[in-house]
């Protein structure tokens, strides 16, 4: 253990720009989530409104937690945010420890440090201190956030404990991850497999008879229910359990050798299969596991959107302060409702566009590129690879949006057809989402270096004015550029094909102008 | 398989600038067909930028650059299909075995032997199915390598191509670069390892600050450079300090150590043969010397450049 303290505060040096982003994200959620369920729920009567509408909603409750917890506001807001606050807290534990302990090994940082007066379970201990400090923080600014913002103290310090303590028990679980497997993806792979695992446990948990929940990290900081009652003694569950996972990584640690793994990594193909032969296959195959997590996450967006779509109508005669957010207005809600997911969702799809495009930087820059374009590879051939694998992964993910929505409203109002309809509502986004990922194209062509800033900042603006145009009243100039707002807002407004047409075109001499760009240009910078 | 006959690289006054750095600045550079050509020079002088250029992944700003008979930028994608390119610095994509990089990259460039690349495997010892992420940097290197010369490719462009290898993987590099130039193939050579220039290439290209500072055979550069003589003879050598030629005099009676112009070096050797010459060794300049004294801090010999 000898050098702990020293690596802790190096460690916290290298932390001190990413960390303060992570506990400012779990902090906003909740910030927001309080202040938000207070406006709109803020009476003993729009509070039994909305258990009524939400108490019979199995979707909802698999999404969010049991429903003991609306028995009170603040409960409501735990219930709302506090498994997602647990999951990104979750995530910021598991990226510190991951970082800090098999990502050094990998590396060969901590061969390094290890040569130096520094123990053998030196290393794993500071960053495990690390992460419980981070904890900390976190279940403090949690109960600041809550506290502050006008909830009770006892319970609001009993939502930052809970915070804290999943975050300590995926620290613990990570520790022992970076002990078994040999590379830092596969350690984030199987913590976050667990975590994915400890949401949908507590999810059919919460929807059926709650034993499940019990078997979730996440459960067991839900079930404590802040503000409904307030019990402390769930707590002991996942701070014995990651007092167990440190021993058993301590443990572990001590019998393997430095920058091994207990499960050895896999060797893989010794030849390339006949799919990996020219650019479009490499391209794909670097995309592909990315592609793959994008898909499914909007799928089941689209499934947590829809499932919904059915009590929007009640939900919005109980609260009508709602029927703002939604263009139709009270009117055609349940219309105005899927427009509204749908282009949400739209949007996030061209955030998967602009990653994927923008592998296209991260190719040039690291050299990797360089020895593919040696060969009889063109610039042409290169640049469109990963920008047909954009153009078609984005065209899957709004066929996944419009499948997930689809799907789960069909089953909520008895009518499959509304997955076909779904489907084509999405896809009268994709134009807008092309245009997005065209702009990018166009960037890496002419300005490369700024080719990240310039295509997030357009994805930025576009959101900005997509959802806070009309509730800011921003001027209507401010939104034409966006090919969202251009984009005829199915299913609300009727589909006409002539502004798609013309963003599609617009897309298509992006593109091209980009290749003129990329073509004529120093490759490598 | 049609052979081009003229120079494989011919470039004339090339100029390129990064901003206000002048990488190349009227650089020369002349590789006849079926040679080895050593590339020397220092760290940022403008080496890598030159194969870049060749490779038409940059554009120069001024003069001339013929490969095989083409515009390495117009006719780039042409020309990749009858080179093969090593890099020095290899990044691997990290989830990709080095077999499947060695057949990818063979198959985009057109010319693949399986057989060649199963035999290379063999003589560089490397284990095909590790993902790229768990190999060292020599590791890298013999991936870049292997599949590089497993093509059958006219011109190998190979920038540093042995940086990170061992000697035994060393030896078995030289043993593939000679075989390639008895197919009558042309490699440039991009190098700081001097013995492998020595042993391996016919002609040498120095370059400094993007200039080309000497060129020709290794026997031609010698003749510009000092032979070191240690003698010991029978009379005192009290005269040899007046010899034309002759630098670096350390004198012990009967004994000298000095070096001498290789071009002076028969007369010198003419009048030492009356004083009786006990022992004599003569020790021809290494390319290390040449290459230290066109870098070194003396700089006879360095132009005037600015940069």
């Amino acid at each position: 253990m000898t050098g702990t303290l020293g690596l802790l505060r190096f460690m916290l040096r290298r932390e001190r720009v990413g960390l303060p982003w992570w506990l400012l994200g779990a902090t906003l959620l909740v910030l927001v989530q309080s202040t938000q369920s207070q406006n709109l729920y803020g009476t003993p009567e729009e509070l039994a409104n909305l258990r009524r509408t939400i108490g019979g909603n199995t979707a909802v409750i698999a999404m969010s937690g049991p429903t003991r917890l609306l028995d009170s506001i603040g409960g409501e807001v735990m219930f709302e945010i506090f498994a997602f606050t647990a999951i990104v807290v979750a995530l910021m534990t598991m990226f510190l420890v991951g970082r800090h302990t098999r990502a050094d090994e990998e590396a060969g940082r901590a061969e390094l440090m290890r040569s130096a007066r520094v123990g053998r379970h030196a290393p794993l201990a500071a960053a495990l201190a690390l992460a419980g400090l981070a904890d900390l923080s976190a279940g403090l600014l949690v109960f600041a956030a809550t506290y502050g913002t006008g909830l009770p103290i006892g319970g609001s310090a009993l939502a930052g404990a809970a915070v804290a303590a999943v975050g300590v028990t995926f620290a613990a679980l990570t520790a022992v991850a970076a002990q078994l497997f040999e590379n830092t993806r596969a350690v984030y792979g199987a913590v976050a497999f667990v975590l994915g695992a400890a949401y949908a446990l507590r999810a059919v948990g919460d929807a059926g008879n709650g034993a499940l929940s019990w078997l979730s990290p996440i459960g067991w900081g839900q079930r404590t229910f802040p503000y409904a009652g307030d019990r402390w003694w769930p707590l002991l569950l996942p701070l014995t359990t990651s007092a167990l996972l440190v021993v058993l990584a301590a443990a572990l640690l001590a019998r393997r050798d430095f920058g091994a793994g207990l499960v050895p990594s896999r060797a893989g193909r010794a030849t390339a299969s006949p799919a990996l032969g020219n650019a479009f296959g490499l391209a794909w195959r670097l995309q592909r596991p990315a592609l793959v997590g994008w898909v499914a996450g909007l799928m089941l967006l689209g499934a947590a959107y829809g499932s919904v779509g059915n009590s929007i109508e009640q939900y919005v005669e109980d609260n009508p302060e709602i029927a703002q957010f939604l263009a139709g207005g009270a009117q055609s809600v349940v219309d105005s409702y899927l427009a509204l997911t749908v282009s949400l969702s739209a949007l996030i799809a061209s955030a998967y566009g602009v990653t994927s495009v923008l592998r296209l930087r991260v190719e040039e820059t690291s050299g990797r590129a360089e020895p593919v374009l040696a060969t009889r590879t063109s610039r042409l051939v290169w640049l469109a690879s990963h920008t047909v694998v954009a153009l078609a992964g984005s065209a899957l993910a709004m066929l996944a949006i419009g499948t997930g929505e689809g799907l789960a409203y069909a089953l909520t109002v008895s009518d499959l057809g509304q997955v076909p309809r779904l489907i084509g509502v999405a896809f009268a986004y994709l134009p807008a989402v092309w245009l997005i990922i065209a702009v990018t194209v166009l960037a890496v062509g002419w300005l490369p270096e700024a080719a990240a800033p310039i295509a997030w900042t357009t994805v930025g603006y576009c959101a900005v004015v997509g959802l806070f145009a009309d509730s800011f009243d921003l001027p209507g100039w401010t939104q034409r550029a966006s090919p969202f707002a251009q984009t005829p807002r199915v299913p609300l407004d009727t589909l006409t094909v002539a502004p798609l047409l013309i963003i599609g075109m617009i897309a298509a001499a992006s593109a091209v102008t980009g290749y003129a760009g990329l073509r004529r240009r120093d490759f490598g910078r | 398989m049609n052979r081009f006959s003229g120079p494989a690289i011919s470039i004339t006054a090339l100029s390129k600038s990064f901003g206000s750095v002048k990488a190349l600045d009227r650089l020369d550079l002349s590789v006849a067909a079926g040679e080895v050509h050593g590339f020397l020079g220092p760290n940022g002088s403008g080496k890598t930028t030159t194969i870049r250029v060749l490779l038409g992944l940059l554009r120069a700003d001024s003069g001339a650059a013929v490969m095989l008979g083409q515009d390495p930028w117009r006719d780039a994608v042409a020309l990749h299909g009858r080179l093969a390119y090593v890099p020095g610095d290899v990044t691997l994509w990290p989830g990709i075995t080095g077999g499947e990089v060695i057949d990818l990259l063979g198959r985009m460039r057109g010319r693949f032997d399986r057989r060649r690349r199963d035999r290379l495997l063999g003589m560089f010892d490397l284990d095909p199915s590790k993902k790229a992420r768990t190999y060292s940097k020599g590791n890298r290197q013999k991936v870049a390598l292997i599949a590089g010369l497993a093509s059958d490719a006219e011109l190998l462009l190979l920038d540093e191509p042995t940086s990170g290898l061992d000697p035994l993987m060393e030896s078995a590099f030289q043993h593939c670069i000679r075989e390639v130039r008895q197919e009558g193939r042309t490699v440039l050579l991009s190098s700081h390892i001097l013995a492998e220039v020595e042993a391996l290439c016919d002609r040498v290209s120095i370059i400094r600050l993007g200039r080309r500072v000497e060129s020709g055979t290794l026997r031609e550069l010698r003749h510009l450079t000092r032979t070191s003589i240690i003698v010991e003879t029978a009379e005192p050598l009290n005269d040899v300090a007046d010899l034309p030629g002759v630098h670096d005099l350390v004198l012990e009676g009967h004994r000298a150590r000095f070096d001498v112009d290789t071009a002076d070096l028969d007369a010198v050797v003419r009048r030492l043969a009356p004083l009786g010459v006990r022992s004599l060794t003569s020790t021809p300049p290494t390319l290390e010397e040449m290459f230290l004294r066109h870098y070194g801090d003396d700089g006879a010999r360095i132009p005037a450049v600015s940069s």
